[in-house]
C-alpha cells in the first residue's frame, strides 16, 4: 500500500521501485492535415508483481500507450522508464537493449514467427537477449502447457496454443514487464481464463504486468484497473 | 406441396406449406480433416434442422466446431459422413450464389476492390447484370447507415465498419438463410453489439433465419435459440426444441 | 539464433529464397558465359589470323647489304622456325607464242623461290594445273600470255643485252597472298601500288639467280632479296598482347640489323586488325548480353518485392523482441550471402556447362589472370544483385516503415516519384541525344591508331542505347498505370469476351494493383524486348555479313574473263548448266573516258543482275536498287556515276554525258551518249575508285562489242568451293574463278572475323530463359493476395468458369501489355543497336531482318509460361477456401 502512495507522487522523490513507469506522456500523429493527439498528459507506474489493467474503448490510446512503454514509440512529451532507467528518447540500441532483456512484448495477434517452431521463436526470443538456454525453453513451455507442442509450426496451432506460446515468447528472457494488448481478443472464455492465469503467476513471480483489454474478465483478474478515454486518464 | 417429416430425435413434424420447408438439414453429419494419426474431427454426428425464422446462438469454446459446422451449413465443406440437405432452398447452395448469406470471421473483403465492388461482386457471380448489381449493393449499404463508406478500400475501414459491409454484402444477396461465424471476434463489445443488430435487422427484413456463432455470453443473450458445442458434438441444441415450432422473430 | 532463424528460412521460405537465387545465378550465368565466349573467341581469332598468314615476315634486304648476313641475323633471332631467301626481279615484259599468235604482256616480276619453299609457306601458293615446282605462272599470266604447262615464254631483261630467255612453262598457280607477297616494304600503308602486279612468274631459286644475277649487278634496282620468315606458333591467345609481341620482335629484328634490314610484318598487320576485331567482339558482348543480366538481376528484385509485406512483419516482430537495428540488417546480410553465393556458384556451373557446349573452351579468360578477374567480376555482380535485392529493401524499411505501415498493401498512392519528374521521358530523350552524337562520328566505336599497342573503344557511344532501355522501360510503366487507371472502362470493355458480368470487377482489382501490375509487364515487356532486339541484330547482322562478302567476290562464285577477252554472253550457257548453279549474271567490264579521265565502266543487264548478286539500296543514292535498275532497263542510255564525278563535273540528274568508248568495229574511241540518273556508290567486282554502271545491250549497241568481263553466278550458298572448281575445270586456265567462301577467309573486315555463331546461340536461349521467367513470374508476384482474393471469390459461390474468367482477365492483360510493349521497345532498340553499331556492319544494311520464328518461339513459350502459371493459380484457389482464409 504504501509503495503504491509513494509512487503515485509526482515530484522527484527517492528513488522509485517500479518496474516500469510513464510521466506525462504526450504523443500525436500526423495524417495529412489532420492532428490527432493520441496520448494526453498519461501517466501509469507498474510495480514489479502488480497486475494492471488498461481499459477503455477502440481508439482510446491504449495501442500508442503500450508502443511508447515498450519503446518502440517515442512520445513527443514526458517519460518512459524501466526499472529506473530512461527508455524514452534514448537512441534505438538501448531501447532495443532494454526491450530485449526486461520487456516482453504479447499482442492479439502475431506473436510467432510462422517460419519457425514454437521453440525457434522461443530461442530467437532468447538470443536477442543475449543468452541461450535449452533448459529454459522447456521449462517455458512446459510452464505454459505447451511442452508436447514445442516442435510444432505457428500455423499448426490453435487459438489457445498460439496465445500460450505467445505469452512463453514473452517470457522468454525473465522479463522485468510483460505488457500485453489485447491478448485474449480473440479468445474464448475457457482459454481466456487460462492465460489470465498464467500472467497471474507471472505477476506472481515479481513480474510487472500491464494489459491493455476491453474485456471485463482481464479487468476482474487484475489488481488495478486503469482506465483510459480519448488519450486521458479517467480512473 | 406438403410432406411429414421425421426429425432425428423420432418425432414427427409436419410443415404446412413449402415455404415452411427446412432450410438446411444436417443429419448425423461428421467431418474430419487430415489423415492418419493427426486427423482432426471438427464435427462429429451432429444433427440440427435450421427452419425459417429461427434465430440461433451457436456457443462454444474455440476448436469445438462451430465454424465448420456452418461452413457445413453453407455448403462451403462437404461432410466426410452424414448428410447435408437444403429442402427449402431447392438444393445445394453451392455454385449459387446468394442463396446463404456467410459472414466470415476474419477480414473477409477483397483488398484490390473497393466497399460498393465488394457488395457487389456476390451478386454479379450469381449472374446479376453490372448495373443491377451496383444499384442492389449501394441501396444495401444505404439501407444499413453505411452508405458514405461507399469508395472505401476495405485497408480504409476499422474492424466494425468492415464486418458491417460483410453484413451489407449478404443483405444485397436476399438470402434466405444468414449464418455469421464469429462476427463480433475482434471488435470491441460496443461495436460488436452494433454488428449484431445490423445482422438482426438484415434477417429481420429478408424474413432470413439466422445463425450466429460465438463465444461471446452477451450476443449468444440477444438470441432466442441456444445451441451449445463441445469436442465437435452438439451438447445442447435442437434437439431440446423439437416441441417449438413458429418463428423466432419479434 | 541466426542459424536458427536462417534454418527455418530455408526449411519455411524455400521458394523465395531459390527464386532470388536463380535470377542472381542467371545474371552470373550470362556474364560468366560471355566471358567464356570472348576467350573463346580472342584465342581462336589469333588462331585463325595466324593460320591464314602465308608468310609471317617478308625482311627487305636494304640496297647495299649482304643478304647472307641479313639471313644469318634472321635464323639467329629467337622464335624464327623457318627463314629463307626469296629474289625479286622487275621485267620489262613477258611474250609467249602458241598456236600461232604472239602474246606480249607489260612489265612483270620473277621471284626466285628456293627448294621447299612451298612445303615451308604452303598458303603462299596454290597450283591450277600442271606441276607443282618448277616454272610456275600467276593465273593473270597465264591468262594474258594465253600459256599453259609445256609452252615457251620469253622474259625481257631490262638493262642487259637484248639476250632473250626462255623458259618452260610447267604449271600455272594462284597467289592467294599477293598482296602482301609483293608489298613494297617499309612503306607507309597509304603509299602502297592498288594491286600486285599481273605478270609473275616464279622460278626455282638456282635457275633464278642463273638469270638474274647478271642484271642484279647491271641494275641493282631492279633486283632485291628478302628473306621470308616462319615464326614458331607459340603466341599469347589474345590478339592483343599476341600483335605486341610480335611487333615488338620485328622492331627488334630491324634494330639488330641496324638498318639493313626492314621487316613487311605481315603477321603482325593481320593481329593488329585482329584486335580490332577482338575489340569489335567486347562491344557487341556489352551491348547485347548486358541487359540480359541486369535484367536478370530486375527478376531477382522483383521476386524480393514479392515478399515484401512479410518482410516487413518479420522486421517489426523482430524488433518488437528487441532487434537492433544492426541486428536486423545483419540476418538480412547473411540471408542476401547466402541467396549470392549459392546463385553465383550455380551460375559459374551452368555458365562453365554453357562454354564447354557452346564455345568448346572451359577457360573464362584467355589467359590465368584475365579469367579469374572475370570470374571474380561475373561473382561480384551476383552479390551486388543478391544484397541489391535483399539487403537494400531492409535497409529501406528501417528507416521508413512503421508497424502500421507494414500492412498497407493497396491504396491511393500517387505516382511513383520519377514519374513526377518526368525521368522517363528526360532518359530517352537524353538517350536520342547520346545516339545522334554518335551518328555525327560515323558512330566509330574502336579507335586503333597505327601502330599504337592499344586501342580504346569508345564506351560512351553505350550510353544512348543503356539510357534508352531505362527510359523506355519507365515509360512503359507511366503508360501501364495510365492506362491499368484512367482507362479502366477501355481494360473492362476489353475483358468482356474473358470476365463477362465480372469484367467491370475484373477491371477495378487490376486497377487498384496496377503498380505491382505495371511493374510485371515493364518486366515481361523488357525480357521480350531484349529477346527481340538481341535475335534482330544477330539475323541483321549474319544477313549483311553475306552482303559484304558478295560485295567483294559479286557473287557466290564469279567468273572473270581476262581483258581484251572476246567471249561473250553466250559463254553464260555452259556455266549455268554447271551443276549446284542456280543463276548466272554477266557484267560487261569496259573503259570509259570522261573528259580526261579514264574509269571503270560495267554493263549491266538490269533486269536479271540480281538473280545472281543482291543489290542493296546502300549502294546507291537517288533511288533504291529496284528503282534504278528499273530506269535502266526503261531507259537504256541511262548511267549511274560515282559521287565525286557528279561532283566534278556538276551533274544534275537527267544532264547529258558523253563518254568515249572504245569501238571494237574502228578500233578507235567512239562518243557514246549517256543520261545521269543516279550515284553509284557500291556495285559488285567494282573497285574503290570511281566507276560508271550501264545498261550492257546499250553498250553492246553502242560499241559493236558485246564481250563480257565477268559471269556472276549463284548457287544458293551452298558448295561454292566444289561449283567453283567445276567452273574451273569448264573453263581452263582463260579464266579466273573466285568463290566467296576463299573471299570470306581473306577480307579482313571486322564483319567476318567475329564469329558470333555461339554467343548467338547462348545468348537467344538466355533471352528464352528471361522470357519464360518474367512470365512465370509475374504470375507468382501478389499471390498472397491474389490467393485471399479468390479464396473469398469461391466462399462466395464462384464457380469455376467465372474464377478462370477473373485470373484470365489478369493473364491477358499481362501478356497483351507485355507482349505490344515488348515488341515496341524491341524495335525501336534493334533500330538503334543497328545504327551505333554501323561500324560492325559494312555496308549498312538497308533493313532489318526479323527472325520471325525465333520470336514466334518466345512469344509462344511466355504465354505458355503464363498459361501454366495462371492454370496453377486457378487449381489453388478452387482448393478448400475455408482452409486459406483460415491461414490468412
Amino acid at each position: 500500500m504504501s509503495k503504491v502512495a509513494e509512487t503515485r507522487g509526482t515530484g522527484p522523490g527517492p528513488v522509485t521501485a517500479a518496474a516500469i513507469e510513464a510521466r506525462s506522456l504526450y504523443r500525436f500523429f500526423r495524417a495529412g492535415e489532420e492532428e490527432t493527439l493520441a496520448l494526453r498528459g498519461v501517466s501509469v507506474s507498474v510495480m514489479p508483481g502488480e497486475f494492471v489493467a488498461v481499459v477503455g474503448p477502440s481508439g482510446s490510446g491504449k495501442s500508442t500507450l503500450l508502443a511508447c512503454l515498450a519503446g518502440l514509440d517515442d512520445p513527443e512529451g514526458g517519460r518512459v522508464l524501466v526499472e529506473g532507467q530512461r527508455m524514452s528518447h534514448q537512441p534505438e540500441p538501448v531501447r532495443a537493449r532494454l526491450r530485449a532483456r526486461r520487456i516482453g512484448v504479447l499482442s492479439q495477434s502475431g506473436n510467432l514467427f510462422d517460419h519457425l517452431t514454437v521453440e525457434a521463436n522461443l530461442a530467437v526470443a532468447q538470443g536477442l537477449g543475449g543468452r541461450s538456454s535449452r533448459e529454459s525453453r522447456t521449462a517455458l513451455l512446459g510452464s505454459v502447457g505447451l511442452a508436447e507442442r514445442a516442435g510444432a509450426l505457428p500455423s499448426r496451432l490453435s487459438g489457445g496454443e498460439a496465445a500460450r506460446a505467445g505469452l512463453a515468447v514473452a517470457l522468454a528472457n525473465e522479463p522485468a514487464v510483460v505488457l500485453a494488448d489485447e491478448p485474449t481478443g480473440e479468445l474464448d472464455s475457457g482459454t481466456e481464463a487460462t492465460v489470465l492465469e498464467l500472467l497471474r503467476a507471472a505477476a506472481g513471480r515479481g513480474v510487472a504486468v500491464l494489459v491493455a483489454s476491453h474485456s471485463p474478465a482481464v479487468a476482474s483478474a487484475a489488481d488495478r484497473v486503469m482506465r483510459l478515454v480519448d488519450g486521458q486518464v479517467t480512473g | 406441396m406438403t410432406a411429414e417429416r421425421i426429425n432425428i430425435s423420432g418425432a414427427k413434424v409436419t410443415p404446412t406449406t413449402t415455404s415452411d420447408l427446412d432450410l438446411v438439414e444436417c443429419v448425423l453429419v461428421s467431418r474430419v480433416f487430415g489423415h492418419g494419426p493427426s486427423a482432426v474431427p471438427a464435427v462429429r454426428e451432429v444433427s440440427v434442422t435450421v427452419r425459417p425464422g429461427m434465430r440461433v446462438a451457436l456457443s462454444g469454446p474455440s476448436g469445438s466446431g462451430k465454424s465448420t459446422l456452418l461452413h457445413l451449413m453453407a455448403g462451403l465443406v462437404t461432410p466426410t459422413s452424414g448428410a447435408v440437405r437444403w429442402p427449402g432452398l431447392g438444393g445445394t447452395p453451392q455454385g449459387r450464389p446468394g442463396v446463404v448469406g456467410v459472414v466470415f470471421q476474419g477480414p473477409s473483403l477483397i483488398p484490390a476492390l473497393n466497399v460498393i465492388e465488394n457488395v457487389a461482386l456476390s451478386l454479379l457471380l450469381g449472374g446479376v447484370t453490372q448495373d443491377e448489381a451496383a444499384q442492389r449493393a449501394t441501396s444495401a449499404l444505404d439501407r444499413l447507415r453505411i452508405g458514405e463508406l461507399g469508395r472505401k478500400l476495405p485497408e480504409e475501414l476499422s474492424g466494425g465498419q468492415a464486418q458491417r459491409v460483410a453484413a451489407a454484402r449478404v443483405l444485397a444477396g436476399r438470402p434466405r438463410l444468414i449464418l455469421a461465424d464469429e462476427p463480433t471476434g475482434q471488435l470491441d463489445h460496443e461495436t460488436g453489439a452494433r454488428v449484431v443488430s445490423v445482422l438482426l435487422d438484415a434477417a429481420d427484413e429478408l424474413d432470413a433465419a439466422l445463425v450466429v456463432s460465438t463465444h461471446d455470453p452477451e450476443v449468444a443473450r440477444r438470441l432466442p435459440r441456444r445451441w451449445r458445442m463441445s469436442d465437435g458434438r452438439l451438447t445442447a441444441g435442437p434437439t431440446q426444441e423439437n416441441a417449438s415450432t413458429g418463428t423466432d422473430r419479434k | 539464433m541466426i542459424t536458427t532463424w536462417i534454418g527455418g528460412l530455408l526449411r519455411r521460405r524455400a521458394g523465395r529464397l531459390v527464386a532470388t537465387a536463380l535470377g542472381v545465378a542467371i545474371a552470373v550465368a550470362l556474364l560468366a558465359s560471355l566471358g567464356a565466349f570472348l576467350a573463346a573467341s580472342k584465342g581462336s581469332m589469333t588462331a585463325r589470323t595466324v593460320r591464314g598468314v602465308a608468310v609471317d615476315w617478308q625482311v627487305q634486304v636494304q640496297p647495299g647489304a649482304d643478304p647472307a648476313a641479313v639471313l644469318g641475323t634472321v635464323r639467329a633471332a629467337p622464335r624464327i622456325r623457318v627463314a629463307v631467301p626469296v629474289g625479286y626481279a622487275q621485267v620489262a615484259g613477258l611474250t609467249a607464242t602458241g598456236d600461232g599468235t604472239t602474246e606480249t604482256t607489260g612489265p612483270g616480276v620473277v621471284l626466285g623461290l628456293p627448294t621447299g619453299y612451298r612445303a615451308d609457306f604452303p598458303g603462299e601458293i596454290r597450283t591450277l594445273t600442271g606441276t607443282d615446282h618448277g616454272v610456275l605462272l600467276a593465273q593473270q599470266t597465264a591468262a594474258n600470255l594465253h600459256a599453259k604447262p609445256g609452252d615457251l615464254v620469253q622474259i625481257a631483261r631490262a638493262g642487259l643485252a637484248p639476250v632473250q630467255v626462255q623458259v618452260q612453262v610447267d604449271g600455272v598457280v594462284d597467289l592467294p597472298q599477293a598482296n602482301s607477297l609483293f608489298q613494297k616494304v617499309g612503306a607507309p600503308p597509304s603509299s602502297q601500288p592498288a594491286s600486285p602486279p599481273d605478270n609473275v612468274v616464279l622460278l626455282p631459286g638456282s635457275q633464278w639467280h642463273v638469270l638474274f644475277d647478271p642484271l642484279a649487278a647491271a641494275r641493282p634496282d631492279l633486283v632485291s632479296t628478302q628473306i621470308h620468315v616462319a615464326r614458331t606458333r607459340a603466341l599469347p591467345a589474345d590478339p592483343g598482347a599476341a600483335y605486341t609481341s610480335v611487333n615488338a620482335a620485328a622492331h627488334n629484328l630491324e634494330a639488330r640489323n641496324a638498318g639493313s634490314a626492314v621487316v613487311g610484318d605481315n603477321l603482325g598487320a593481320a593481329l593488329d586488325a585482329a584486335r580490332s576485331d577482338a575489340a569489335y567482339a567486347q562491344v557487341l558482348f556489352l551491348f547485347l548480353g548486358l541487359p540480359g543480366a541486369v535484367l536478370a538481376g530486375l527478376l531477382a528484385g522483383a521476386v524480393t518485392a514479392a515478399g515484401a509485406v512479410r518482410r516487413r512483419q518479420e522486421q517489426a516482430l523482430l524488433r518488437t523482441r528487441g532487434a537492433t537495428s544492426r541486428q536486423l540488417l545483419g540476418l538480412a546480410a547473411v540471408e542476401a550471402g547466402l541467396v549470392g553465393v549459392t546463385g553465383a556458384m550455380l551460375g559459374l556451373g551452368v555458365a562453365t556447362l554453357v562454354g564447354r557446349l557452346a564455345f568448346g573452351s572451359v577457360s573464362f579468360g584467355t589467359s590465368a589472370a584475365t579469367a579469374v578477374a572475370w570470374i571474380a567480376a561475373a561473382a561480384l555482380v551476383g552479390l551486388v544483385i543478391a544484397a541489391a535485392s535483399v539487403l537494400l529493401p531492409a535497409y529501406h524499411d528501417l528507416h521508413t516503415a512503421t508497424v502500421a505501415t507494414a500492412r498497407q498493401t493497396v491504396g491511393r498512392r500517387r505516382g511513383p516519384w520519377w514519374a513526377r519528374y518526368g525521368v522517363d521521358v528526360i532518359l530517352i530523350a537524353g538517350g536520342a541525344v547520346v545516339v545522334w552524337a554518335a551518328s555525327g562520328n560515323g558512330y566509330q566505336l574502336v579507335l586503333a591508331p597505327e601502330g599504337v599497342a592499344s586501342i580504346s573503344v569508345s564506351y560512351w557511344a553505350f550510353a544512348g542505347p543503356a539510357l534508352l532501355w531505362v527510359g523506355a522501360g519507365l515509360l512503359a510503366w507511366r503508360l501501364a498505370e495510365l492506362l491499368l487507371s484512367r482507362g479502366r472502362r477501355l481494360v473492362g470493355w476489353g475483358l468482356r469476351p474473358l470476365a463477362g458480368e465480372l469484367s467491370g470487377t475484373a477491371a477495378a482489382m487490376l486497377a487498384r494493383r496496377r503498380r505491382p501490375l505495371a511493374r510485371s509487364i515493364v518486366l515481361l515487356a523488357l525480357a521480350l524486348a531484349f529477346a527481340a532486339s538481341t535475335a534482330t541484330f544477330n539475323a541483321t547482322y549474319r544477313a549483311q555479313a553475306e552482303v559484304d562478302a558478295q560485295l567483294t567476290n559479286g557473287a557466290d562464285v564469279t567468273v572473270a574473263e581476262p581483258p581484251g577477252t572476246t567471249v561473250g554472253p553466250a559463254a553464260a550457257a555452259p556455266i549455268a548448266a554447271v551443276p549446284g548453279v542456280r543463276a548466272v549474271a554477266p557484267i560487261q567490264h569496259r573503259f570509259a573516258y570522261i573528259g580526261p579521265d579514264l574509269q571503270d565502266l560495267y554493263g549491266v543487264r538490269p533486269a536479271t543482275i540480281t538473280n545472281a548478286t543482291s543489290l542493296q539500296d546502300s549502294y546507291f543514292q537517288g533511288g533504291s536498287a529496284r528503282a534504278l535498275m528499273d530506269q535502266l532497263a526503261a531507259h537504256p542510255e541511262s548511267i549511274l556515276v560515282s559521287a565525286e564525278t557528279v561532283h566534278d563535273y556538276q551533274l544534275h540528274p537527267g544532264d547529258l554525258l558523253n563518254l568515249r568508248l572504245q569501238d571494237s568495229r574502228t578500233g578507235q574511241l567512239t562518243t557514246v551518249p549517256f543520261h545521269y540518273i543516279g550515284i553509284v556508290n557500291e556495285f559488285p567486282t567494282a573497285p574503290k575508285d570511281s566507276f560508271f554502271v550501264a545498261n550492257a545491250s546499250y553498250i553492246a549497241q553502242q560499241t559493236g562489242n558485246n564481250a563480257i568481263g565477268a559471269f556472276l553466278v549463284d548457287t544458293g550458298g551452298q558448295n561454292t568451293a566444289a561449283v567453283a572448281h567445276r567452273i574451273q575445270t569448264l573453263v581452263g586456265t582463260s579464266a579466273t574463278v573466285t568463290d566467296i567462301a576463299h573471299t570470306r577467309s581473306t577480307i579482313g573486315s571486322s564483319l567476318t572475323a567475329v564469329d558470333l555463331a555461339g554467343l548467338t546461340r547462348v545468348e537467344l536461349a538466355f533471352a528464352l530463359v528471361l522470357a519464360a521467367a518474367a512470365g512465370g513470374l509475374v504470375l507468382v508476384l501478389g499471390l498472397t493476395e491474389r490467393r485471399r482474393t479468390f479464396a473469398i471469390t469461391t466462399a462466395l459461390g464462384a464457380t469455376g468458369k467465372q474464377l478462370r474468367g477473373l485470373v484470365a482477365a489478369e493473364t491477358a492483360t499481362l501478356a497483351i501489355g507485355g507482349v505490344v510493349v515488348g515488341a515496341a521497345i524491341g524495335w525501336a532498340l534493334s533500330e538503334v543497336l543497328v545504327a551505333v553499331l554501323t561500324g560492325v556492319f559494312d555496308p549498312p544494311p538497308d533493313a532489318l531482318t526479323v527472325p520471325w520464328p525465333y520470336m514466334a518461339a518466345v512469344t509462344v513459350t511466355v504465354i505458355a509460361a503464363l498459361s501454366i502459371a495462371t492454370v496453377t493459380a486457378v487449381l489453388l484457389a478452387r482448393r478448400s477456401p475455408i482452409s486459406i482464409l483460415r491461414e490468412l
